[in-house]
């Protein structure tokens, strides 16, 4: 059949990988300025880009591509520091607590002559995962991520869970 | 206080100086995308335009078979795109489409039995709908089913309504035929690409609508699974169950499609 009928042009955005790839230096410069660490840029340029793609669909315009895919990065950012600002903060709490040997053994005195069996029911009173994070770190002296490892979970779950254990302790007094 | 520098994880001070590691970052980083994109990446589907005897049309066809059929004299389109973008990457692609606007018009042309196309029901989200268009597959050209047929053929006898929503949300027009459904009293009912279009694509595939757009008086009810063909006031015919029940123009259309007259009537 002969057409005579003009060419219509679909109003279709460019693919993808094409899209950003275009962008891509860019991006990770910027991550790396503003995170100033590689790996974590690194992180982030993956993430921006898989959570990118996962939204493209929902992107009205292709002129508004490059602010699109920037805000992700920098919303990614944004979590990235909040969460390091709080790993900190639990980090330099569990500090604080001088010396957390001197916490548990304070602990273990003020139980009198029974101390370690008063130490031994207030862990037991513990949830499962805090006094198993607990006596890993304080009694076997295991690292962070090996207590991830053996508890399956992450290393920064496994510190928050020895954080809390002792805050525990400590308000049992 | 550390210095940056000197810390193994962190960007040198001078980025002009190092536009070399910047490159081994983002291609370090892509190993990783490409390893997760596997697991999240849409499949593909090409899209154009054609023309056809009923307008220009947006074609939309994945790996899996046809995913749309688009009206474009209807609307520019703008929302059938942005629903396929959603199940699929879509690439525009010419040589894919004109192959399918060819066998539109080689269906035209009186051969329906190019119409035989792998479907793609992606776009479809509901499980009702996926399964009205698939048992809609099963009525053969040459004939049509009631709104209220389709919706016992489906499982739910009171759903017609619904039925119809479903027929006016077809992503896929012409190749699944919703425009093979009419209504129960005899009218033609509606259809998203016009009931003019409707009309011509029924009369294509031998079911001529009167001007009315009303049934021919002489059209024949035919059972799907006994293989006979009844008037529509034969008692045989009300007895029977609607969700088999084809409707045909005329008795000739019911014994070419290989169905046998009721003895009890006698339509032939």
């Amino acid at each position: 059949m002969k057409s005579t009928m003009a060419p219509i042009k679909l109003k279709l955005p460019p693919p993808f990988e094409d899209a950003v790839r275009a962008m891509e230096r860019e991006i990770m410069r910027f991550l790396v300025r503003s995170t100033g660490d590689r790996d974590d840029a690194m992180d982030l340029f993956q993430e921006t880009w898989l959570r990118a793609y996962r939204a493209y669909p929902t992107l009205q315009s292709e002129d508004g591509l490059r602010p699109w895919v920037f805000r992700i990065a920098s919303n990614l950012c944004r979590n990235r520091a909040r969460d390091k600002m709080r790993r900190r903060r639990v980090i330099s709490d569990e500090l604080a607590d001088a010396d957390a040997f001197s916490e548990l053994a304070s602990f273990e005195a003020r139980g009198g002559p029974d101390g370690m069996l008063h130490l031994k029911r207030a862990i037991a009173k513990l949830p499962g995962k805090q006094g198993k994070a607990l006596i890993m770190r304080k009694f076997a002296g295991l690292e962070y991520d090996e207590i991830g490892a053996a508890l399956d979970c992450s290393a920064d779950s496994a510190r928050a869970s020895v954080y809390l254990a002792l805050k525990k302790l400590k308000a049992d007094g | 206080m550390m210095n940056t520098n000197q810390a193994t994880n962190k960007f040198p001070a001078s980025p002009a100086s190092d536009e070399r590691a910047l490159d081994e970052m983002i291609s370090r980083a892509h190993a990783g995308i490409e390893r997760a994109m596997k697991n999240i990446r849409r499949p593909e589907a090409r899209v154009g335009v054609v023309p056809s005897p009923l307008g220009k049309l947006l074609i939309a066809e994945s790996d899996r078979g046809l995913a749309a059929i688009h009206f474009l004299f209807v609307n520019s389109g703008d929302r059938t795109l942005a629903t396929l973008r959603k199940r699929f990457d879509l690439i525009e692609n010419e040589a894919s489409t004109k192959r399918v606007g060819a066998e539109i018009q080689r269906y035209f042309d009186g051969d329906a039995s190019v119409m035989s196309h792998r479907v793609d029901f992606s776009v479809v989200e509901s499980e009702f709908q996926r399964r009205a268009l698939m048992a809609l597959q099963a009525v053969p050209a040459g004939s049509v089913i009631t709104y209220q047929g389709l919706a016992a053929a489906v499982g739910k006898p009171d759903s017609q309504r619904a039925i119809g929503n479903t027929m006016a949300s077809n992503p896929i027009p012409i190749v699944v035929p919703c425009h093979r459904v009419v209504r129960s009293d005899g009218s033609i009912g509606n259809y998203g690409g016009g009931v003019e279009n409707k009309i011509k694509l029924l009369r294509v595939e031998g079911f001529n609508v009167g001007r009315d757009h009303r049934l021919p008086q002489q059209a024949v009810f035919g059972h799907a699974k006994t293989r006979i063909f009844c008037r529509p006031d034969c008692s045989a015919a009300k007895r029977a169950n609607p969700s088999r029940m084809l409707i045909f123009a005329d008795p000739e259309c019911a014994t070419h499609a290989g169905l046998r007259p009721c003895k009890l009537c006698r339509p032939a």
